[in-house]
């Protein structure tokens, strides 16, 4: 089969999965729709392997492959199609989204066994890996946006799956309004762009870069990308449009997994990486995109520092890394920022994964603060925990280990004002492995917890009742509730074997890519970044590779110690308890996650809600249904009342004004005509 | 005898024919000042046929006549569905078509 074929295969499998699943809902057991999900998107998975294959066969320079399988408008100017574009780029995402995804599907069809929404949550799912496949495989602005948009749309419906449950509805409006605003960027910014290259075609509008916009840091270029920016800003959760994701974690613990650590949140990464033509015409706003990364990555780490609940810790550390990743592509060490996109993908949803086994045990609680001493109930929970953290907080010869040191190694060799950000990278390393291992030291060391010693007694902890682990309201079982029982990895092959194969690929994803030994994925993605100025130029030299591991290895190794004495070593944690009391204001304020949530309710929701109130108020009441509908209406009623008035029903008197009519027509001709 | 003297008798009867109308309220005697009123225009164009020595004014009046019997059976058949429903036979009760 032709590469073209394998794309459009990857592209259909998941969406045929989503339509049989939703089609046949009422016919199929309810079973059997987990495993025809798995099945579409482990299909998708292999067709992206034949893909691959299929564009190793391709010389270097045709890496580029545009298949269209139909136009939506040929006119003046426009070539909106329907077309994919097949290069390295999108098929190294395809890999990581479909692969990613298929682990994730199997861990669900366990781990969302006894939930009724069953069926639905699968066609959802499948729903949104063709959504994310779209996005990536887009070979036209138009196909981009539309994934973009489908990608916010399965993002919200898989947050507030649980739809009786009202934090969960709230967290998808908010997440979708978030999203909303990226596309509304997304769109502005491809409209500054098309206005010039005159195409929609990817290919076409990146080979016309030069002669659109002959300076660096053309205005509208800017201004386009810097939109691009805050598309991608409000998709990969950055600030400060970050808000909606620690939110977001009131989906199902496997949505976490897939949408909001491995797959969607990196669209924004994906985004940056694919326009990189653009951006480095516009280096001004790649260097706003790079501090903001910077920015994010250090906030959302010192966040994650004091979060209690064990999912909103991962998704901090989600929002973090992703700092790392956009920081990086927009300084353009793109294969690096792409380099751990991947290992982020599969040691932050074995993390996920591991969280969900956890918030099982505990059935449904997700506080730190009542978790302890799992770690003999749950062996093999616990080893994929610390896999996924020394990945994670970058230990030496993990996957994480290379690949942000990598990202900061690049990123100082831009030199200049960069430095300054690769500093705020190592900060970040450090503050990574310590909330990494706080939370984990929290859930699996100490004093067991009662859920924990009941679990080594054989038996799986049931709540009296169930209830929201966010308000404590009491909750049934029902459809659009959680199901009634929960279900741990060292029970479930299926949760088993989507952990352990994520756990392999977090220990040694780091070999693609081990720096100036092994170039694999710098290699592979070279035909999508030939024409880039900075891909083969930008290399950090051999010392300061040399600096950045053993450093990035000190910093982890001393984030893990430091976390180690304060929550195992000091059992009574009263250092902790010390800090606390001494740094008081600054705990209030990370606490209160940099008042972020506040700022914006301040600067934007109020402001809008007060204009839409005036709006209502003065101008929807007084100017358009007083004037505007109320002017006709009322002149309509008057005149017809008068009419109306005419009309008595005298027979006698029409009679009368029928006469008196006549009368007058005949006086006028007859005045008229002597 | 000139064709003013027609005319004259013709507005006679026209204005006798109008003012029953103006004044009665059964739909009967209604009816017979409207033949009233029919007859005079007849009569007046037959009286302007004759002063012009053509035709038309004569085919004229026929069709008036044709039209008159019509116009009676309507409105002597209304008038009988009126009395058939037991509603008052006066046109000042009934005014069903006040807006």
């Amino acid at each position: 089969m032709s590469l073209a074929t394998y794309g459009w295969l990857v592209l259909l499998l998941p969406l045929a999965g989503s339509l049989v699943i939703a089609f046949t809902s009422q016919v199929l057991p309810s079973r059997l729709h987990g495993w025809i999900g798995t099945g579409a998107i482990a299909l998708s998975f292999v067709a992206a392997v034949g893909a691959l294959f299929a564009l190793e066969e391709l010389g270097e320079e045709e890496r580029q492959v545009v298949s269209v399988a139909w136009d939506y408008a040929r006119t003046v100017g426009v070539d909106a199609q329907l077309s994919i574009l097949l290069d390295p780029l999108s098929i190294f995402m395809c890999l990581v989204v479909s692969g990613v995804s298929a682990l994730i599907h199997l861990y669900a069809t366990s781990y969302m066994a006894s939930d009724h929404g069953y069926t639905r949550f699968f066609a959802y799912l499948n729903f949104f890996v063709f959504s994310m496949l779209l996005l990536v495989l887009a070979g036209n602005f138009v196909i981009l946006i539309v994934g973009w948009a489908f990608v916010g749309a399965a993002s919200y419906l898989l947050i507030s799956f649980w739809y009786r449950r009202t934090t969960a509805t709230r967290a998808g409006i908010k997440a979708f309004v978030i999203n909303v605003v990226g596309d509304v960027g997304l769109v502005l910014g491809t409209f500054f762009i098309f206005k010039h290259t005159n195409s929609l075609d990817l290919l076409t509008a990146f080979g016309r870069v030069e002669e659109a916009f002959p300076t660096r840091n053309d205005g509208d270029l800017v201004a386009g990308c810097l939109l691009l920016l805050v598309g991608a800003f409000a998709k990969s959760a950055q600030v400060p449009l970050h808000t909606w994701l620690p939110d977001a974690m009131e989906g199902p613990t496997p949505v976490s997994a897939l949408i909001h650590a491995a797959t969607m949140v990196t669209a924004g990464v994906y985004l940056v990486a694919r326009m990189h033509p653009f951006f480095e015409q516009a280096p001004a706003a790649a260097d706003v995109g790079a501090i903001l990364g910077a920015t994010t990555l250090v906030v959302a780490a010192t966040i994650a520092l004091v979060v209690t609940d064990l999912k909103r810790v991962i998704a901090y550390s989600t929002m973090s890394q992703i700092g790392y990743m956009i920081m990086a592509v927009c300084s353009a060490a793109y294969a690096a920022g792409l380099f751990h996109l991947m290992t982020h993908a599969f040691f932050k949803a074995l993390l996920f994964m591991a969280a969900g086994s956890v918030i099982a045990a505990m059935a449904g609680e997700q506080n730190l603060d009542r978790m302890g001493g799992f770690r003999r109930a749950m062996p093999f929970t616990f080893a994929c925990m610390a896999i996924g953290g020394l990945a994670l907080s970058g230990f030496p010869l993990f996957s994480g280990f290379f690949s942000k040191d990598e990202i900061i190694a690049y990123v100082i060799a831009r030199e200049g004002w960069f430095v300054i950000l690769g500093v705020l990278g190592f900060a970040g390393s450090l503050l990574t492995a310590i909330y990494t291992w706080r939370m984990i030291f929290r859930a699996f060391f100490g004093e067991p917890v009662e859920q924990a010693r009941e679990l080594e007694g054989g038996h799986l902890h049931h709540a009296a009742e169930h209830t929201n682990p966010a308000t404590g309201e009491v909750e049934d079982t029902d459809v659009g509730f959680p199901g009634p029982d929960h279900h741990i990895a060292e029970r479930e092959w299926s949760m088993k074997a989507a952990m352990g194969a994520l756990a392999v690929l977090a220990t040694v994803g780091g070999v693609l890519q081990i720096p100036k030994v092994t170039e694999v994925l710098h290699h592979f993605l070279e035909p999508t970044f030939a024409e880039s100025r900075y891909y083969e130029e930008l290399e950090p030299s051999g010392g300061l590779t040399v600096v950045g591991l053993v450093l990035g290895a000190l910093l982890a190794i001393a984030g893990i110690a430091l976390a180690y004495r304060l929550w195992v070593t000091d059992s009574e944690r009263s250092a902790v308890a010390g800090l606390r009391a001494r740094l008081a204001a600054l705990h209030a304020f990370l606490v209160h996650k940099w008042y972020f949530d506040e700022l914006i309710d301040v600067v934007v929701v109020r402001p809008f809600a007060a204009f839409g109130r005036f709006a209502r108020d003065v101008f929807e009441r007084a100017i358009v249904n007083g004037l505007f509908v109320g002017g006709p209406s009322g002149a309509v009623r008057a005149g017809s009342a008068a009419v109306r008035a005419a009309q008595s029903g005298f027979l006698r008197y029409y009679a009368a004004l029928l006469l008196l009519g006549v009368c007058a027509l005949g006086l006028y001709f007859l005045i008229s005509a002597s | 005898m000139s064709v003013e003297w027609y005319l004259v008798v013709s507005a006679l009867v026209f204005s006798i024919g109008a003012s029953g109308i103006l004044v009665k309220r059964n739909p009967l005697v209604i009816l017979l000042c409207l033949e009233l009123m029919l007859n005079a225009g007849t009569l007046a164009l037959v009286a302007f046929a004759r002063a012009h020595g053509n035709q038309e004014g004569q085919i004229f009046a026929l069709i008036v006549m044709v039209v008159a019997a019509c116009e009676v059976a309507v409105g002597l058949g209304l008038i009988v569905a009126i009395y058939r429903r037991r509603l008052p036979i006066d046109v000042d009760e009934l005014r069903e078509l006040q807006g």
